[in-house]
């Protein structure tokens, strides 16, 4: 089979390995044809704590002037509190540079609009029209602006998330928190956040100098340090945060994680009994949600997966709660975006209103066997690939609206190509587990023939 | 016409026609690679574009491994002195130096803190058509290092070299002319340092600069205006990057940028005889000077990346263009305004002489600097066209073509870094001037017309037929 490509161009954005597909004049580029994008005004720039990242940052600030854009250069910062930052100012549209989950050697540009929100799959395809064209209105030397520099980003999104949740309930709980920060962009923001929060906080890897101690992707398999973590120092909970902090992941008090699905259903379970609304998620999320939502008699409506979908059926369906299964919690009266941030004050809250552990508080919802698996496809083969899985399982109830999902009254399967990676995601959630690795395995054959 | 200009040692170009930040990521990956991911000084001036490109170069810079030492906003000569002290693979600077504040340009500079010479260009333009560039991966990147105390150790440098006390006592007053350039903040350490007051002018960064930045006659009417108003003893202007300096007398009258190669030479050469170098479009009055001191004048190709190289190949003492840069090697790297500076006030010092007295002190010749708007693909016409105009002149045909009498001459040449040509002419008087210059001029203009043109482009045999 063909070596992967290590450069991914799509509606999240542009993303690639650093020293090979990542160039600086491929950055450069993207970013001047975003500036004709969007127009000539304030654009700010944010990154995660990559080794790579002022590379990528230089390269981005100069195509965006080249184009007479007026970049507003952050700092290292959390990519929600970017995102909220470009309402704040009236900015034109930002730029974050982060691979987010990915490994270290990656990197991505992540593109959002004057609304903070990310470029709409319609815009991104202009985005790359342009950048494909290659020719940009750019400006002439002496009309070239001012890079400006802003450091209020992360203080300003603090406070609009502090001020998001009962803070007083929660501080009067005086909560142990660990929170694992891998290094990332939010080192420096989680643990101040969290003691204005009244907690009592043991924060490992917060050092955005160091490279990640751990691939960044907050899944059971990375949790390892903050388990230990929890176990050693009796904390009620711990947290652990992506690269941009957009993700978190949850682990109970017994240093167990308790699954990135469950930490969603939770905050919907906690958002739901405070205001019960619609609720948005994307077509891979698990039925846990559904089961929440029943609880409270509220409707879940689906989304493609991918953050902005989830934002755009959201605000179409007036549902100010939602987000996807892999730790992306979006709840608008915050913040148009996935926000760990967001998702921690949410389940503290939670866990202060109830007075009990959080295992207690996860057994409110019931639990199913979820498993992701993922198979390395050449993009050039997904669509056949796709299509022997639909004929394989053709005659079931089956929804196309990204990738193909099967779905049964107490369990489904889904394959579906990546955002990200040339990859094919499956995945499949049941009763129990033995029945999850079988659908796994059946689709895996399906899919290779 | 887009201008885009690739010569030794640098690229120029206007920002957002030809030069984008694309084209200096390219020839800033090629640097890298070609100091193969060393550390690279780096330097910019005001130009609004500049910090562009600066970003543009660094991002550059850091993905092929290399370690950035940051200067900032910083002079030429300041970027080469670093470059030095840090023993760094090379250095560039951001600037487009004597050109429009539509321009920028990227300088390249070798590990000895000089312009890179003809064949180090070269193998820097293989790199860049190849596009044959090393890329580190993510753990091999350098995070970038800012280095404040360059301006204050170049300026140690430069003032351990000069009669620092001389100058001291005599609490000069000098008035400089920055041409909102990156010049200030250096010159005003060492000013203070020589125990001199400065009184600056246009020392800010501009939209668009107060006048052209290249320091001749017509660019420093502000200077002397000011002069006698301000009792400064000697003005100076100084270009936008810092290499080149013209001077303007106490009672307000400028001297032609000729003058300050010969004006040091003369101060230099009194101490230290030795061999001077010089371009060809040079007027002769260095060759005057370093008669008298029994020196001897080298003239290589017009640029600073052929002078300098062949300075410091041949061990000249001083070395300089017609332009104003001028450069005392081995001190200097690169042609040098406040070196220029400091060795005019160090000749009056020791003197006690005024400017004044010391330009009297210089040969008078009759010089004229012309230029003639010529596309590409006429120049060779151009100068075939003025050379067989004249048949009894020596001629050296290293750069356009040079024709000498024994007390005259001529030189004939496109420009490296716009679409003209350019027709210098010198002799010992102004009517000799304007016979030799007219001749020529007629001639010129005749080749760049395209008389007798065809549409199968005989035209360099149709233009000989036209000779009159």
């Amino acid at each position: 089979m063909r070596k992967p490509l290590a450069l991914k161009i799509g509606i999240s954005g542009v993303r690639g390995v650093v020293g090979q597909a990542l160039t600086p004049q491929l950055i450069s580029s993207f970013a001047a044809a975003f500036g004709s994008h969007i127009g000539r005004g304030r654009v700010l720039v944010g990154t995660d704590s990559r080794p790579s990242r002022d590379m990528v940052r230089h390269a981005t600030i100069s195509g965006l002037l080249s184009v007479g854009c007026q970049p507003v250069d952050l700092g290292i910062l959390p990519v929600p509190a970017l995102q909220l930052h470009i309402r704040t100012i009236g900015a034109f549209g930002g730029v974050c540079v982060t691979a987010s989950h990915n490994p270290i050697e990656w990197n991505a540009l992540k593109f959002f609009g004057a609304d903070g929100i990310l470029l709409r799959p319609a815009q991104a395809e202009e985005l790359t029209d342009l950048y494909h064209q290659g020719v940009f209105p750019r400006i002439a030397g002496p009309d070239i602006p001012e890079v400006l520099f802003d450091d209020t980003a992360i203080e300003s999104h603090l406070q609009s998330v502090l001020a998001s949740v009962d803070a007083d309930l929660i501080r009067s709980r005086r909560l142990h928190v660990a929170v694992d920060c891998c290094n990332g962009a939010a080192s420096r923001a989680t643990p101040q956040f969290l003691e204005r929060l009244g907690c009592r906080v043991t924060a490992i890897h917060t050092d955005p100098d160091q490279p990640f101690p751990h691939n960044p992707e907050p899944i059971p398999a990375n949790l390892g340090d903050l388990c230990r973590t929890v176990r050693d120092t009796g904390a009620d909970v711990g947290f652990a945060q992506d690269a941009d902090a957009d993700r978190v992941a949850v682990v109970n008090e017994r240093g167990e994680p308790i699954g990135e699905e469950a930490g969603l259903a939770l905050a919907v379970l906690r958002r739901l009994e405070v205001e019960p609304s619609p609720v948005v998620v994307n077509m891979s999320t698990s039925r846990m949600v559904d089961d929440v939502a029943a609880l409270h008699g509220c409707i879940v409506h689906r989304a493609k997966v991918g953050e902005v979908n989830v934002v755009e059926k959201m605000l179409a369906v007036g549902a100010p709660i939602g987000g996807e299964g892999n730790g992306g919690i979006i709840s608008l009266r915050t913040n148009a975006c996935r926000d760990s941030f967001v998702g921690m004050a949410i389940l503290l809250e939670a866990l202060a209103a109830r007075g009990c552990s959080l295992s207690a508080f996860r057994s409110e919802v019931p639990t199913y066997s979820f498993l992701k698996e993922k198979i390395t496809f050449p993009a050039r083969e997904v669509a056949t690939a796709l299509r022997r899985f639909r004929e394989r399982y053709s005659g079931q109830e089956m929804d196309l609206s990204d990738g193909v999902k099967v779905t049964w009254p107490d369990r489904w399967v889904q394959a579906r190509s990546s955002n990200t990676e040339p990859i094919i995601r499956v995945l499949a959630e049941a009763p129990t587990d033995p029945e999850a690795r079988q659908m796994v395995d059946e689709a895996f054959a399906a899919l290779s023939g | 016409m887009r201008q885009l200009k690739i010569g030794t040692s640098w690229v120029r170009g206007v920002i957002g026609d030809a030069f984008t930040p694309e084209l200096a990521i390219q020839f800033a990956c090629a640097f890298g690679t070609y100091c193969d991911g060393g550390s690279v000084v780096l330097g910019r001036d005001t130009r609004r574009s500049s910090p562009m490109l600066h970003a543009a170069v660094q991002s550059a810079l850091i993905s092929t491994g290399c370690r950035v030492i940051d200067l900032g906003v910083c002079t030429t000569p300041l970027v080469s002195h670093a470059a030095r002290r840090h023993g760094a693979a090379g250095g560039i600077s951001i600037t487009g130096s004597h050109n429009d504040a539509e321009w920028n340009a990227l300088k390249f500079l070798g590990p000895t803190g000089s312009l890179l010479n003809a064949a180090n260009s070269e193998e820097l333009l293989d790199i860049y058509h190849a596009s044959a560039y090393s890329f580190s991966g993510w753990d091999g990147l350098q995070r970038t290092v800012l280095d404040d105390g360059a301006a204050e150790s170049y300026v140690d440098d430069l003032v351990h070299d000069l009669a620092a006390d001389a100058i001291t006592a005599r609490r000069y007053r000098v008035a400089v002319d920055f041409s909102n350039g990156a010049a200030h903040e250096v010159c005003g350490r060492f000013m203070k340092r020589l125990g001199c007051e400065l009184v600056p002018l246009n020392e800010r960064p501009a939209r668009r600069f107060s006048h052209a930045p290249a320091p001749q006659v017509e660019n420093m009417r502000q200077l002397e205006a000011v002069l006698p108003y301000v009792k400064a003893d000697v003005g100076a202007a100084i270009n936008v990057d810092g290499d080149r300096a013209g001077f303007v007398t106490h009672d307000g009258r400028a001297l032609s940028e000729e003058v300050a190669l010969p004006l040091v030479a003369a101060h230099v050469l009194a101490r230290r005889p030795g061999l001077v170098v010089t371009n060809l479009s040079t007027s002769r009055m260095v060759d005057a000077v370093a008669a008298r001191h029994g020196s001897t004048v080298l003239r290589a190709e017009v640029g600073e990346g052929y002078v300098m190289d062949r300075a410091a190949l041949e061990g000249a003492v001083v070395c300089g263009e017609g332009c104003g840069g001028v450069a005392l090697t081995p001190q200097s790297a690169t042609f040098d305004a406040l070196q220029t500076l400091g060795r005019v006030l160090e000749a009056m010092a020791l003197s006690g002489a005024t400017l004044a007295d010391l330009h009297s002190s210089l040969p008078a010749l009759a010089m004229r600097k012309s230029e003639l708007a010529c596309s590409p693909d006429r120049v060779y016409r151009v100068i075939e066209a003025v050379r067989d105009e004249f048949d009894d002149a020596e001629v050296n045909e290293a750069d356009g073509v040079r024709l000498a009498w024994h007390d005259r001459w001529l030189h004939v040449r496109a420009s490296n870094t716009e679409p003209i040509v350019r027709i210098i002419a010198e002799a010992p008087d102004k009517a000799g001037l304007e016979e030799l210059f007219s001749r020529a001029d007629t001639a010129a203009r005749r080749g760049a017309s395209g008389f007798g043109r065809t549409e199968h482009g005989a035209v360099g045999q149709a233009v000989r037929s036209g000779k009159p």
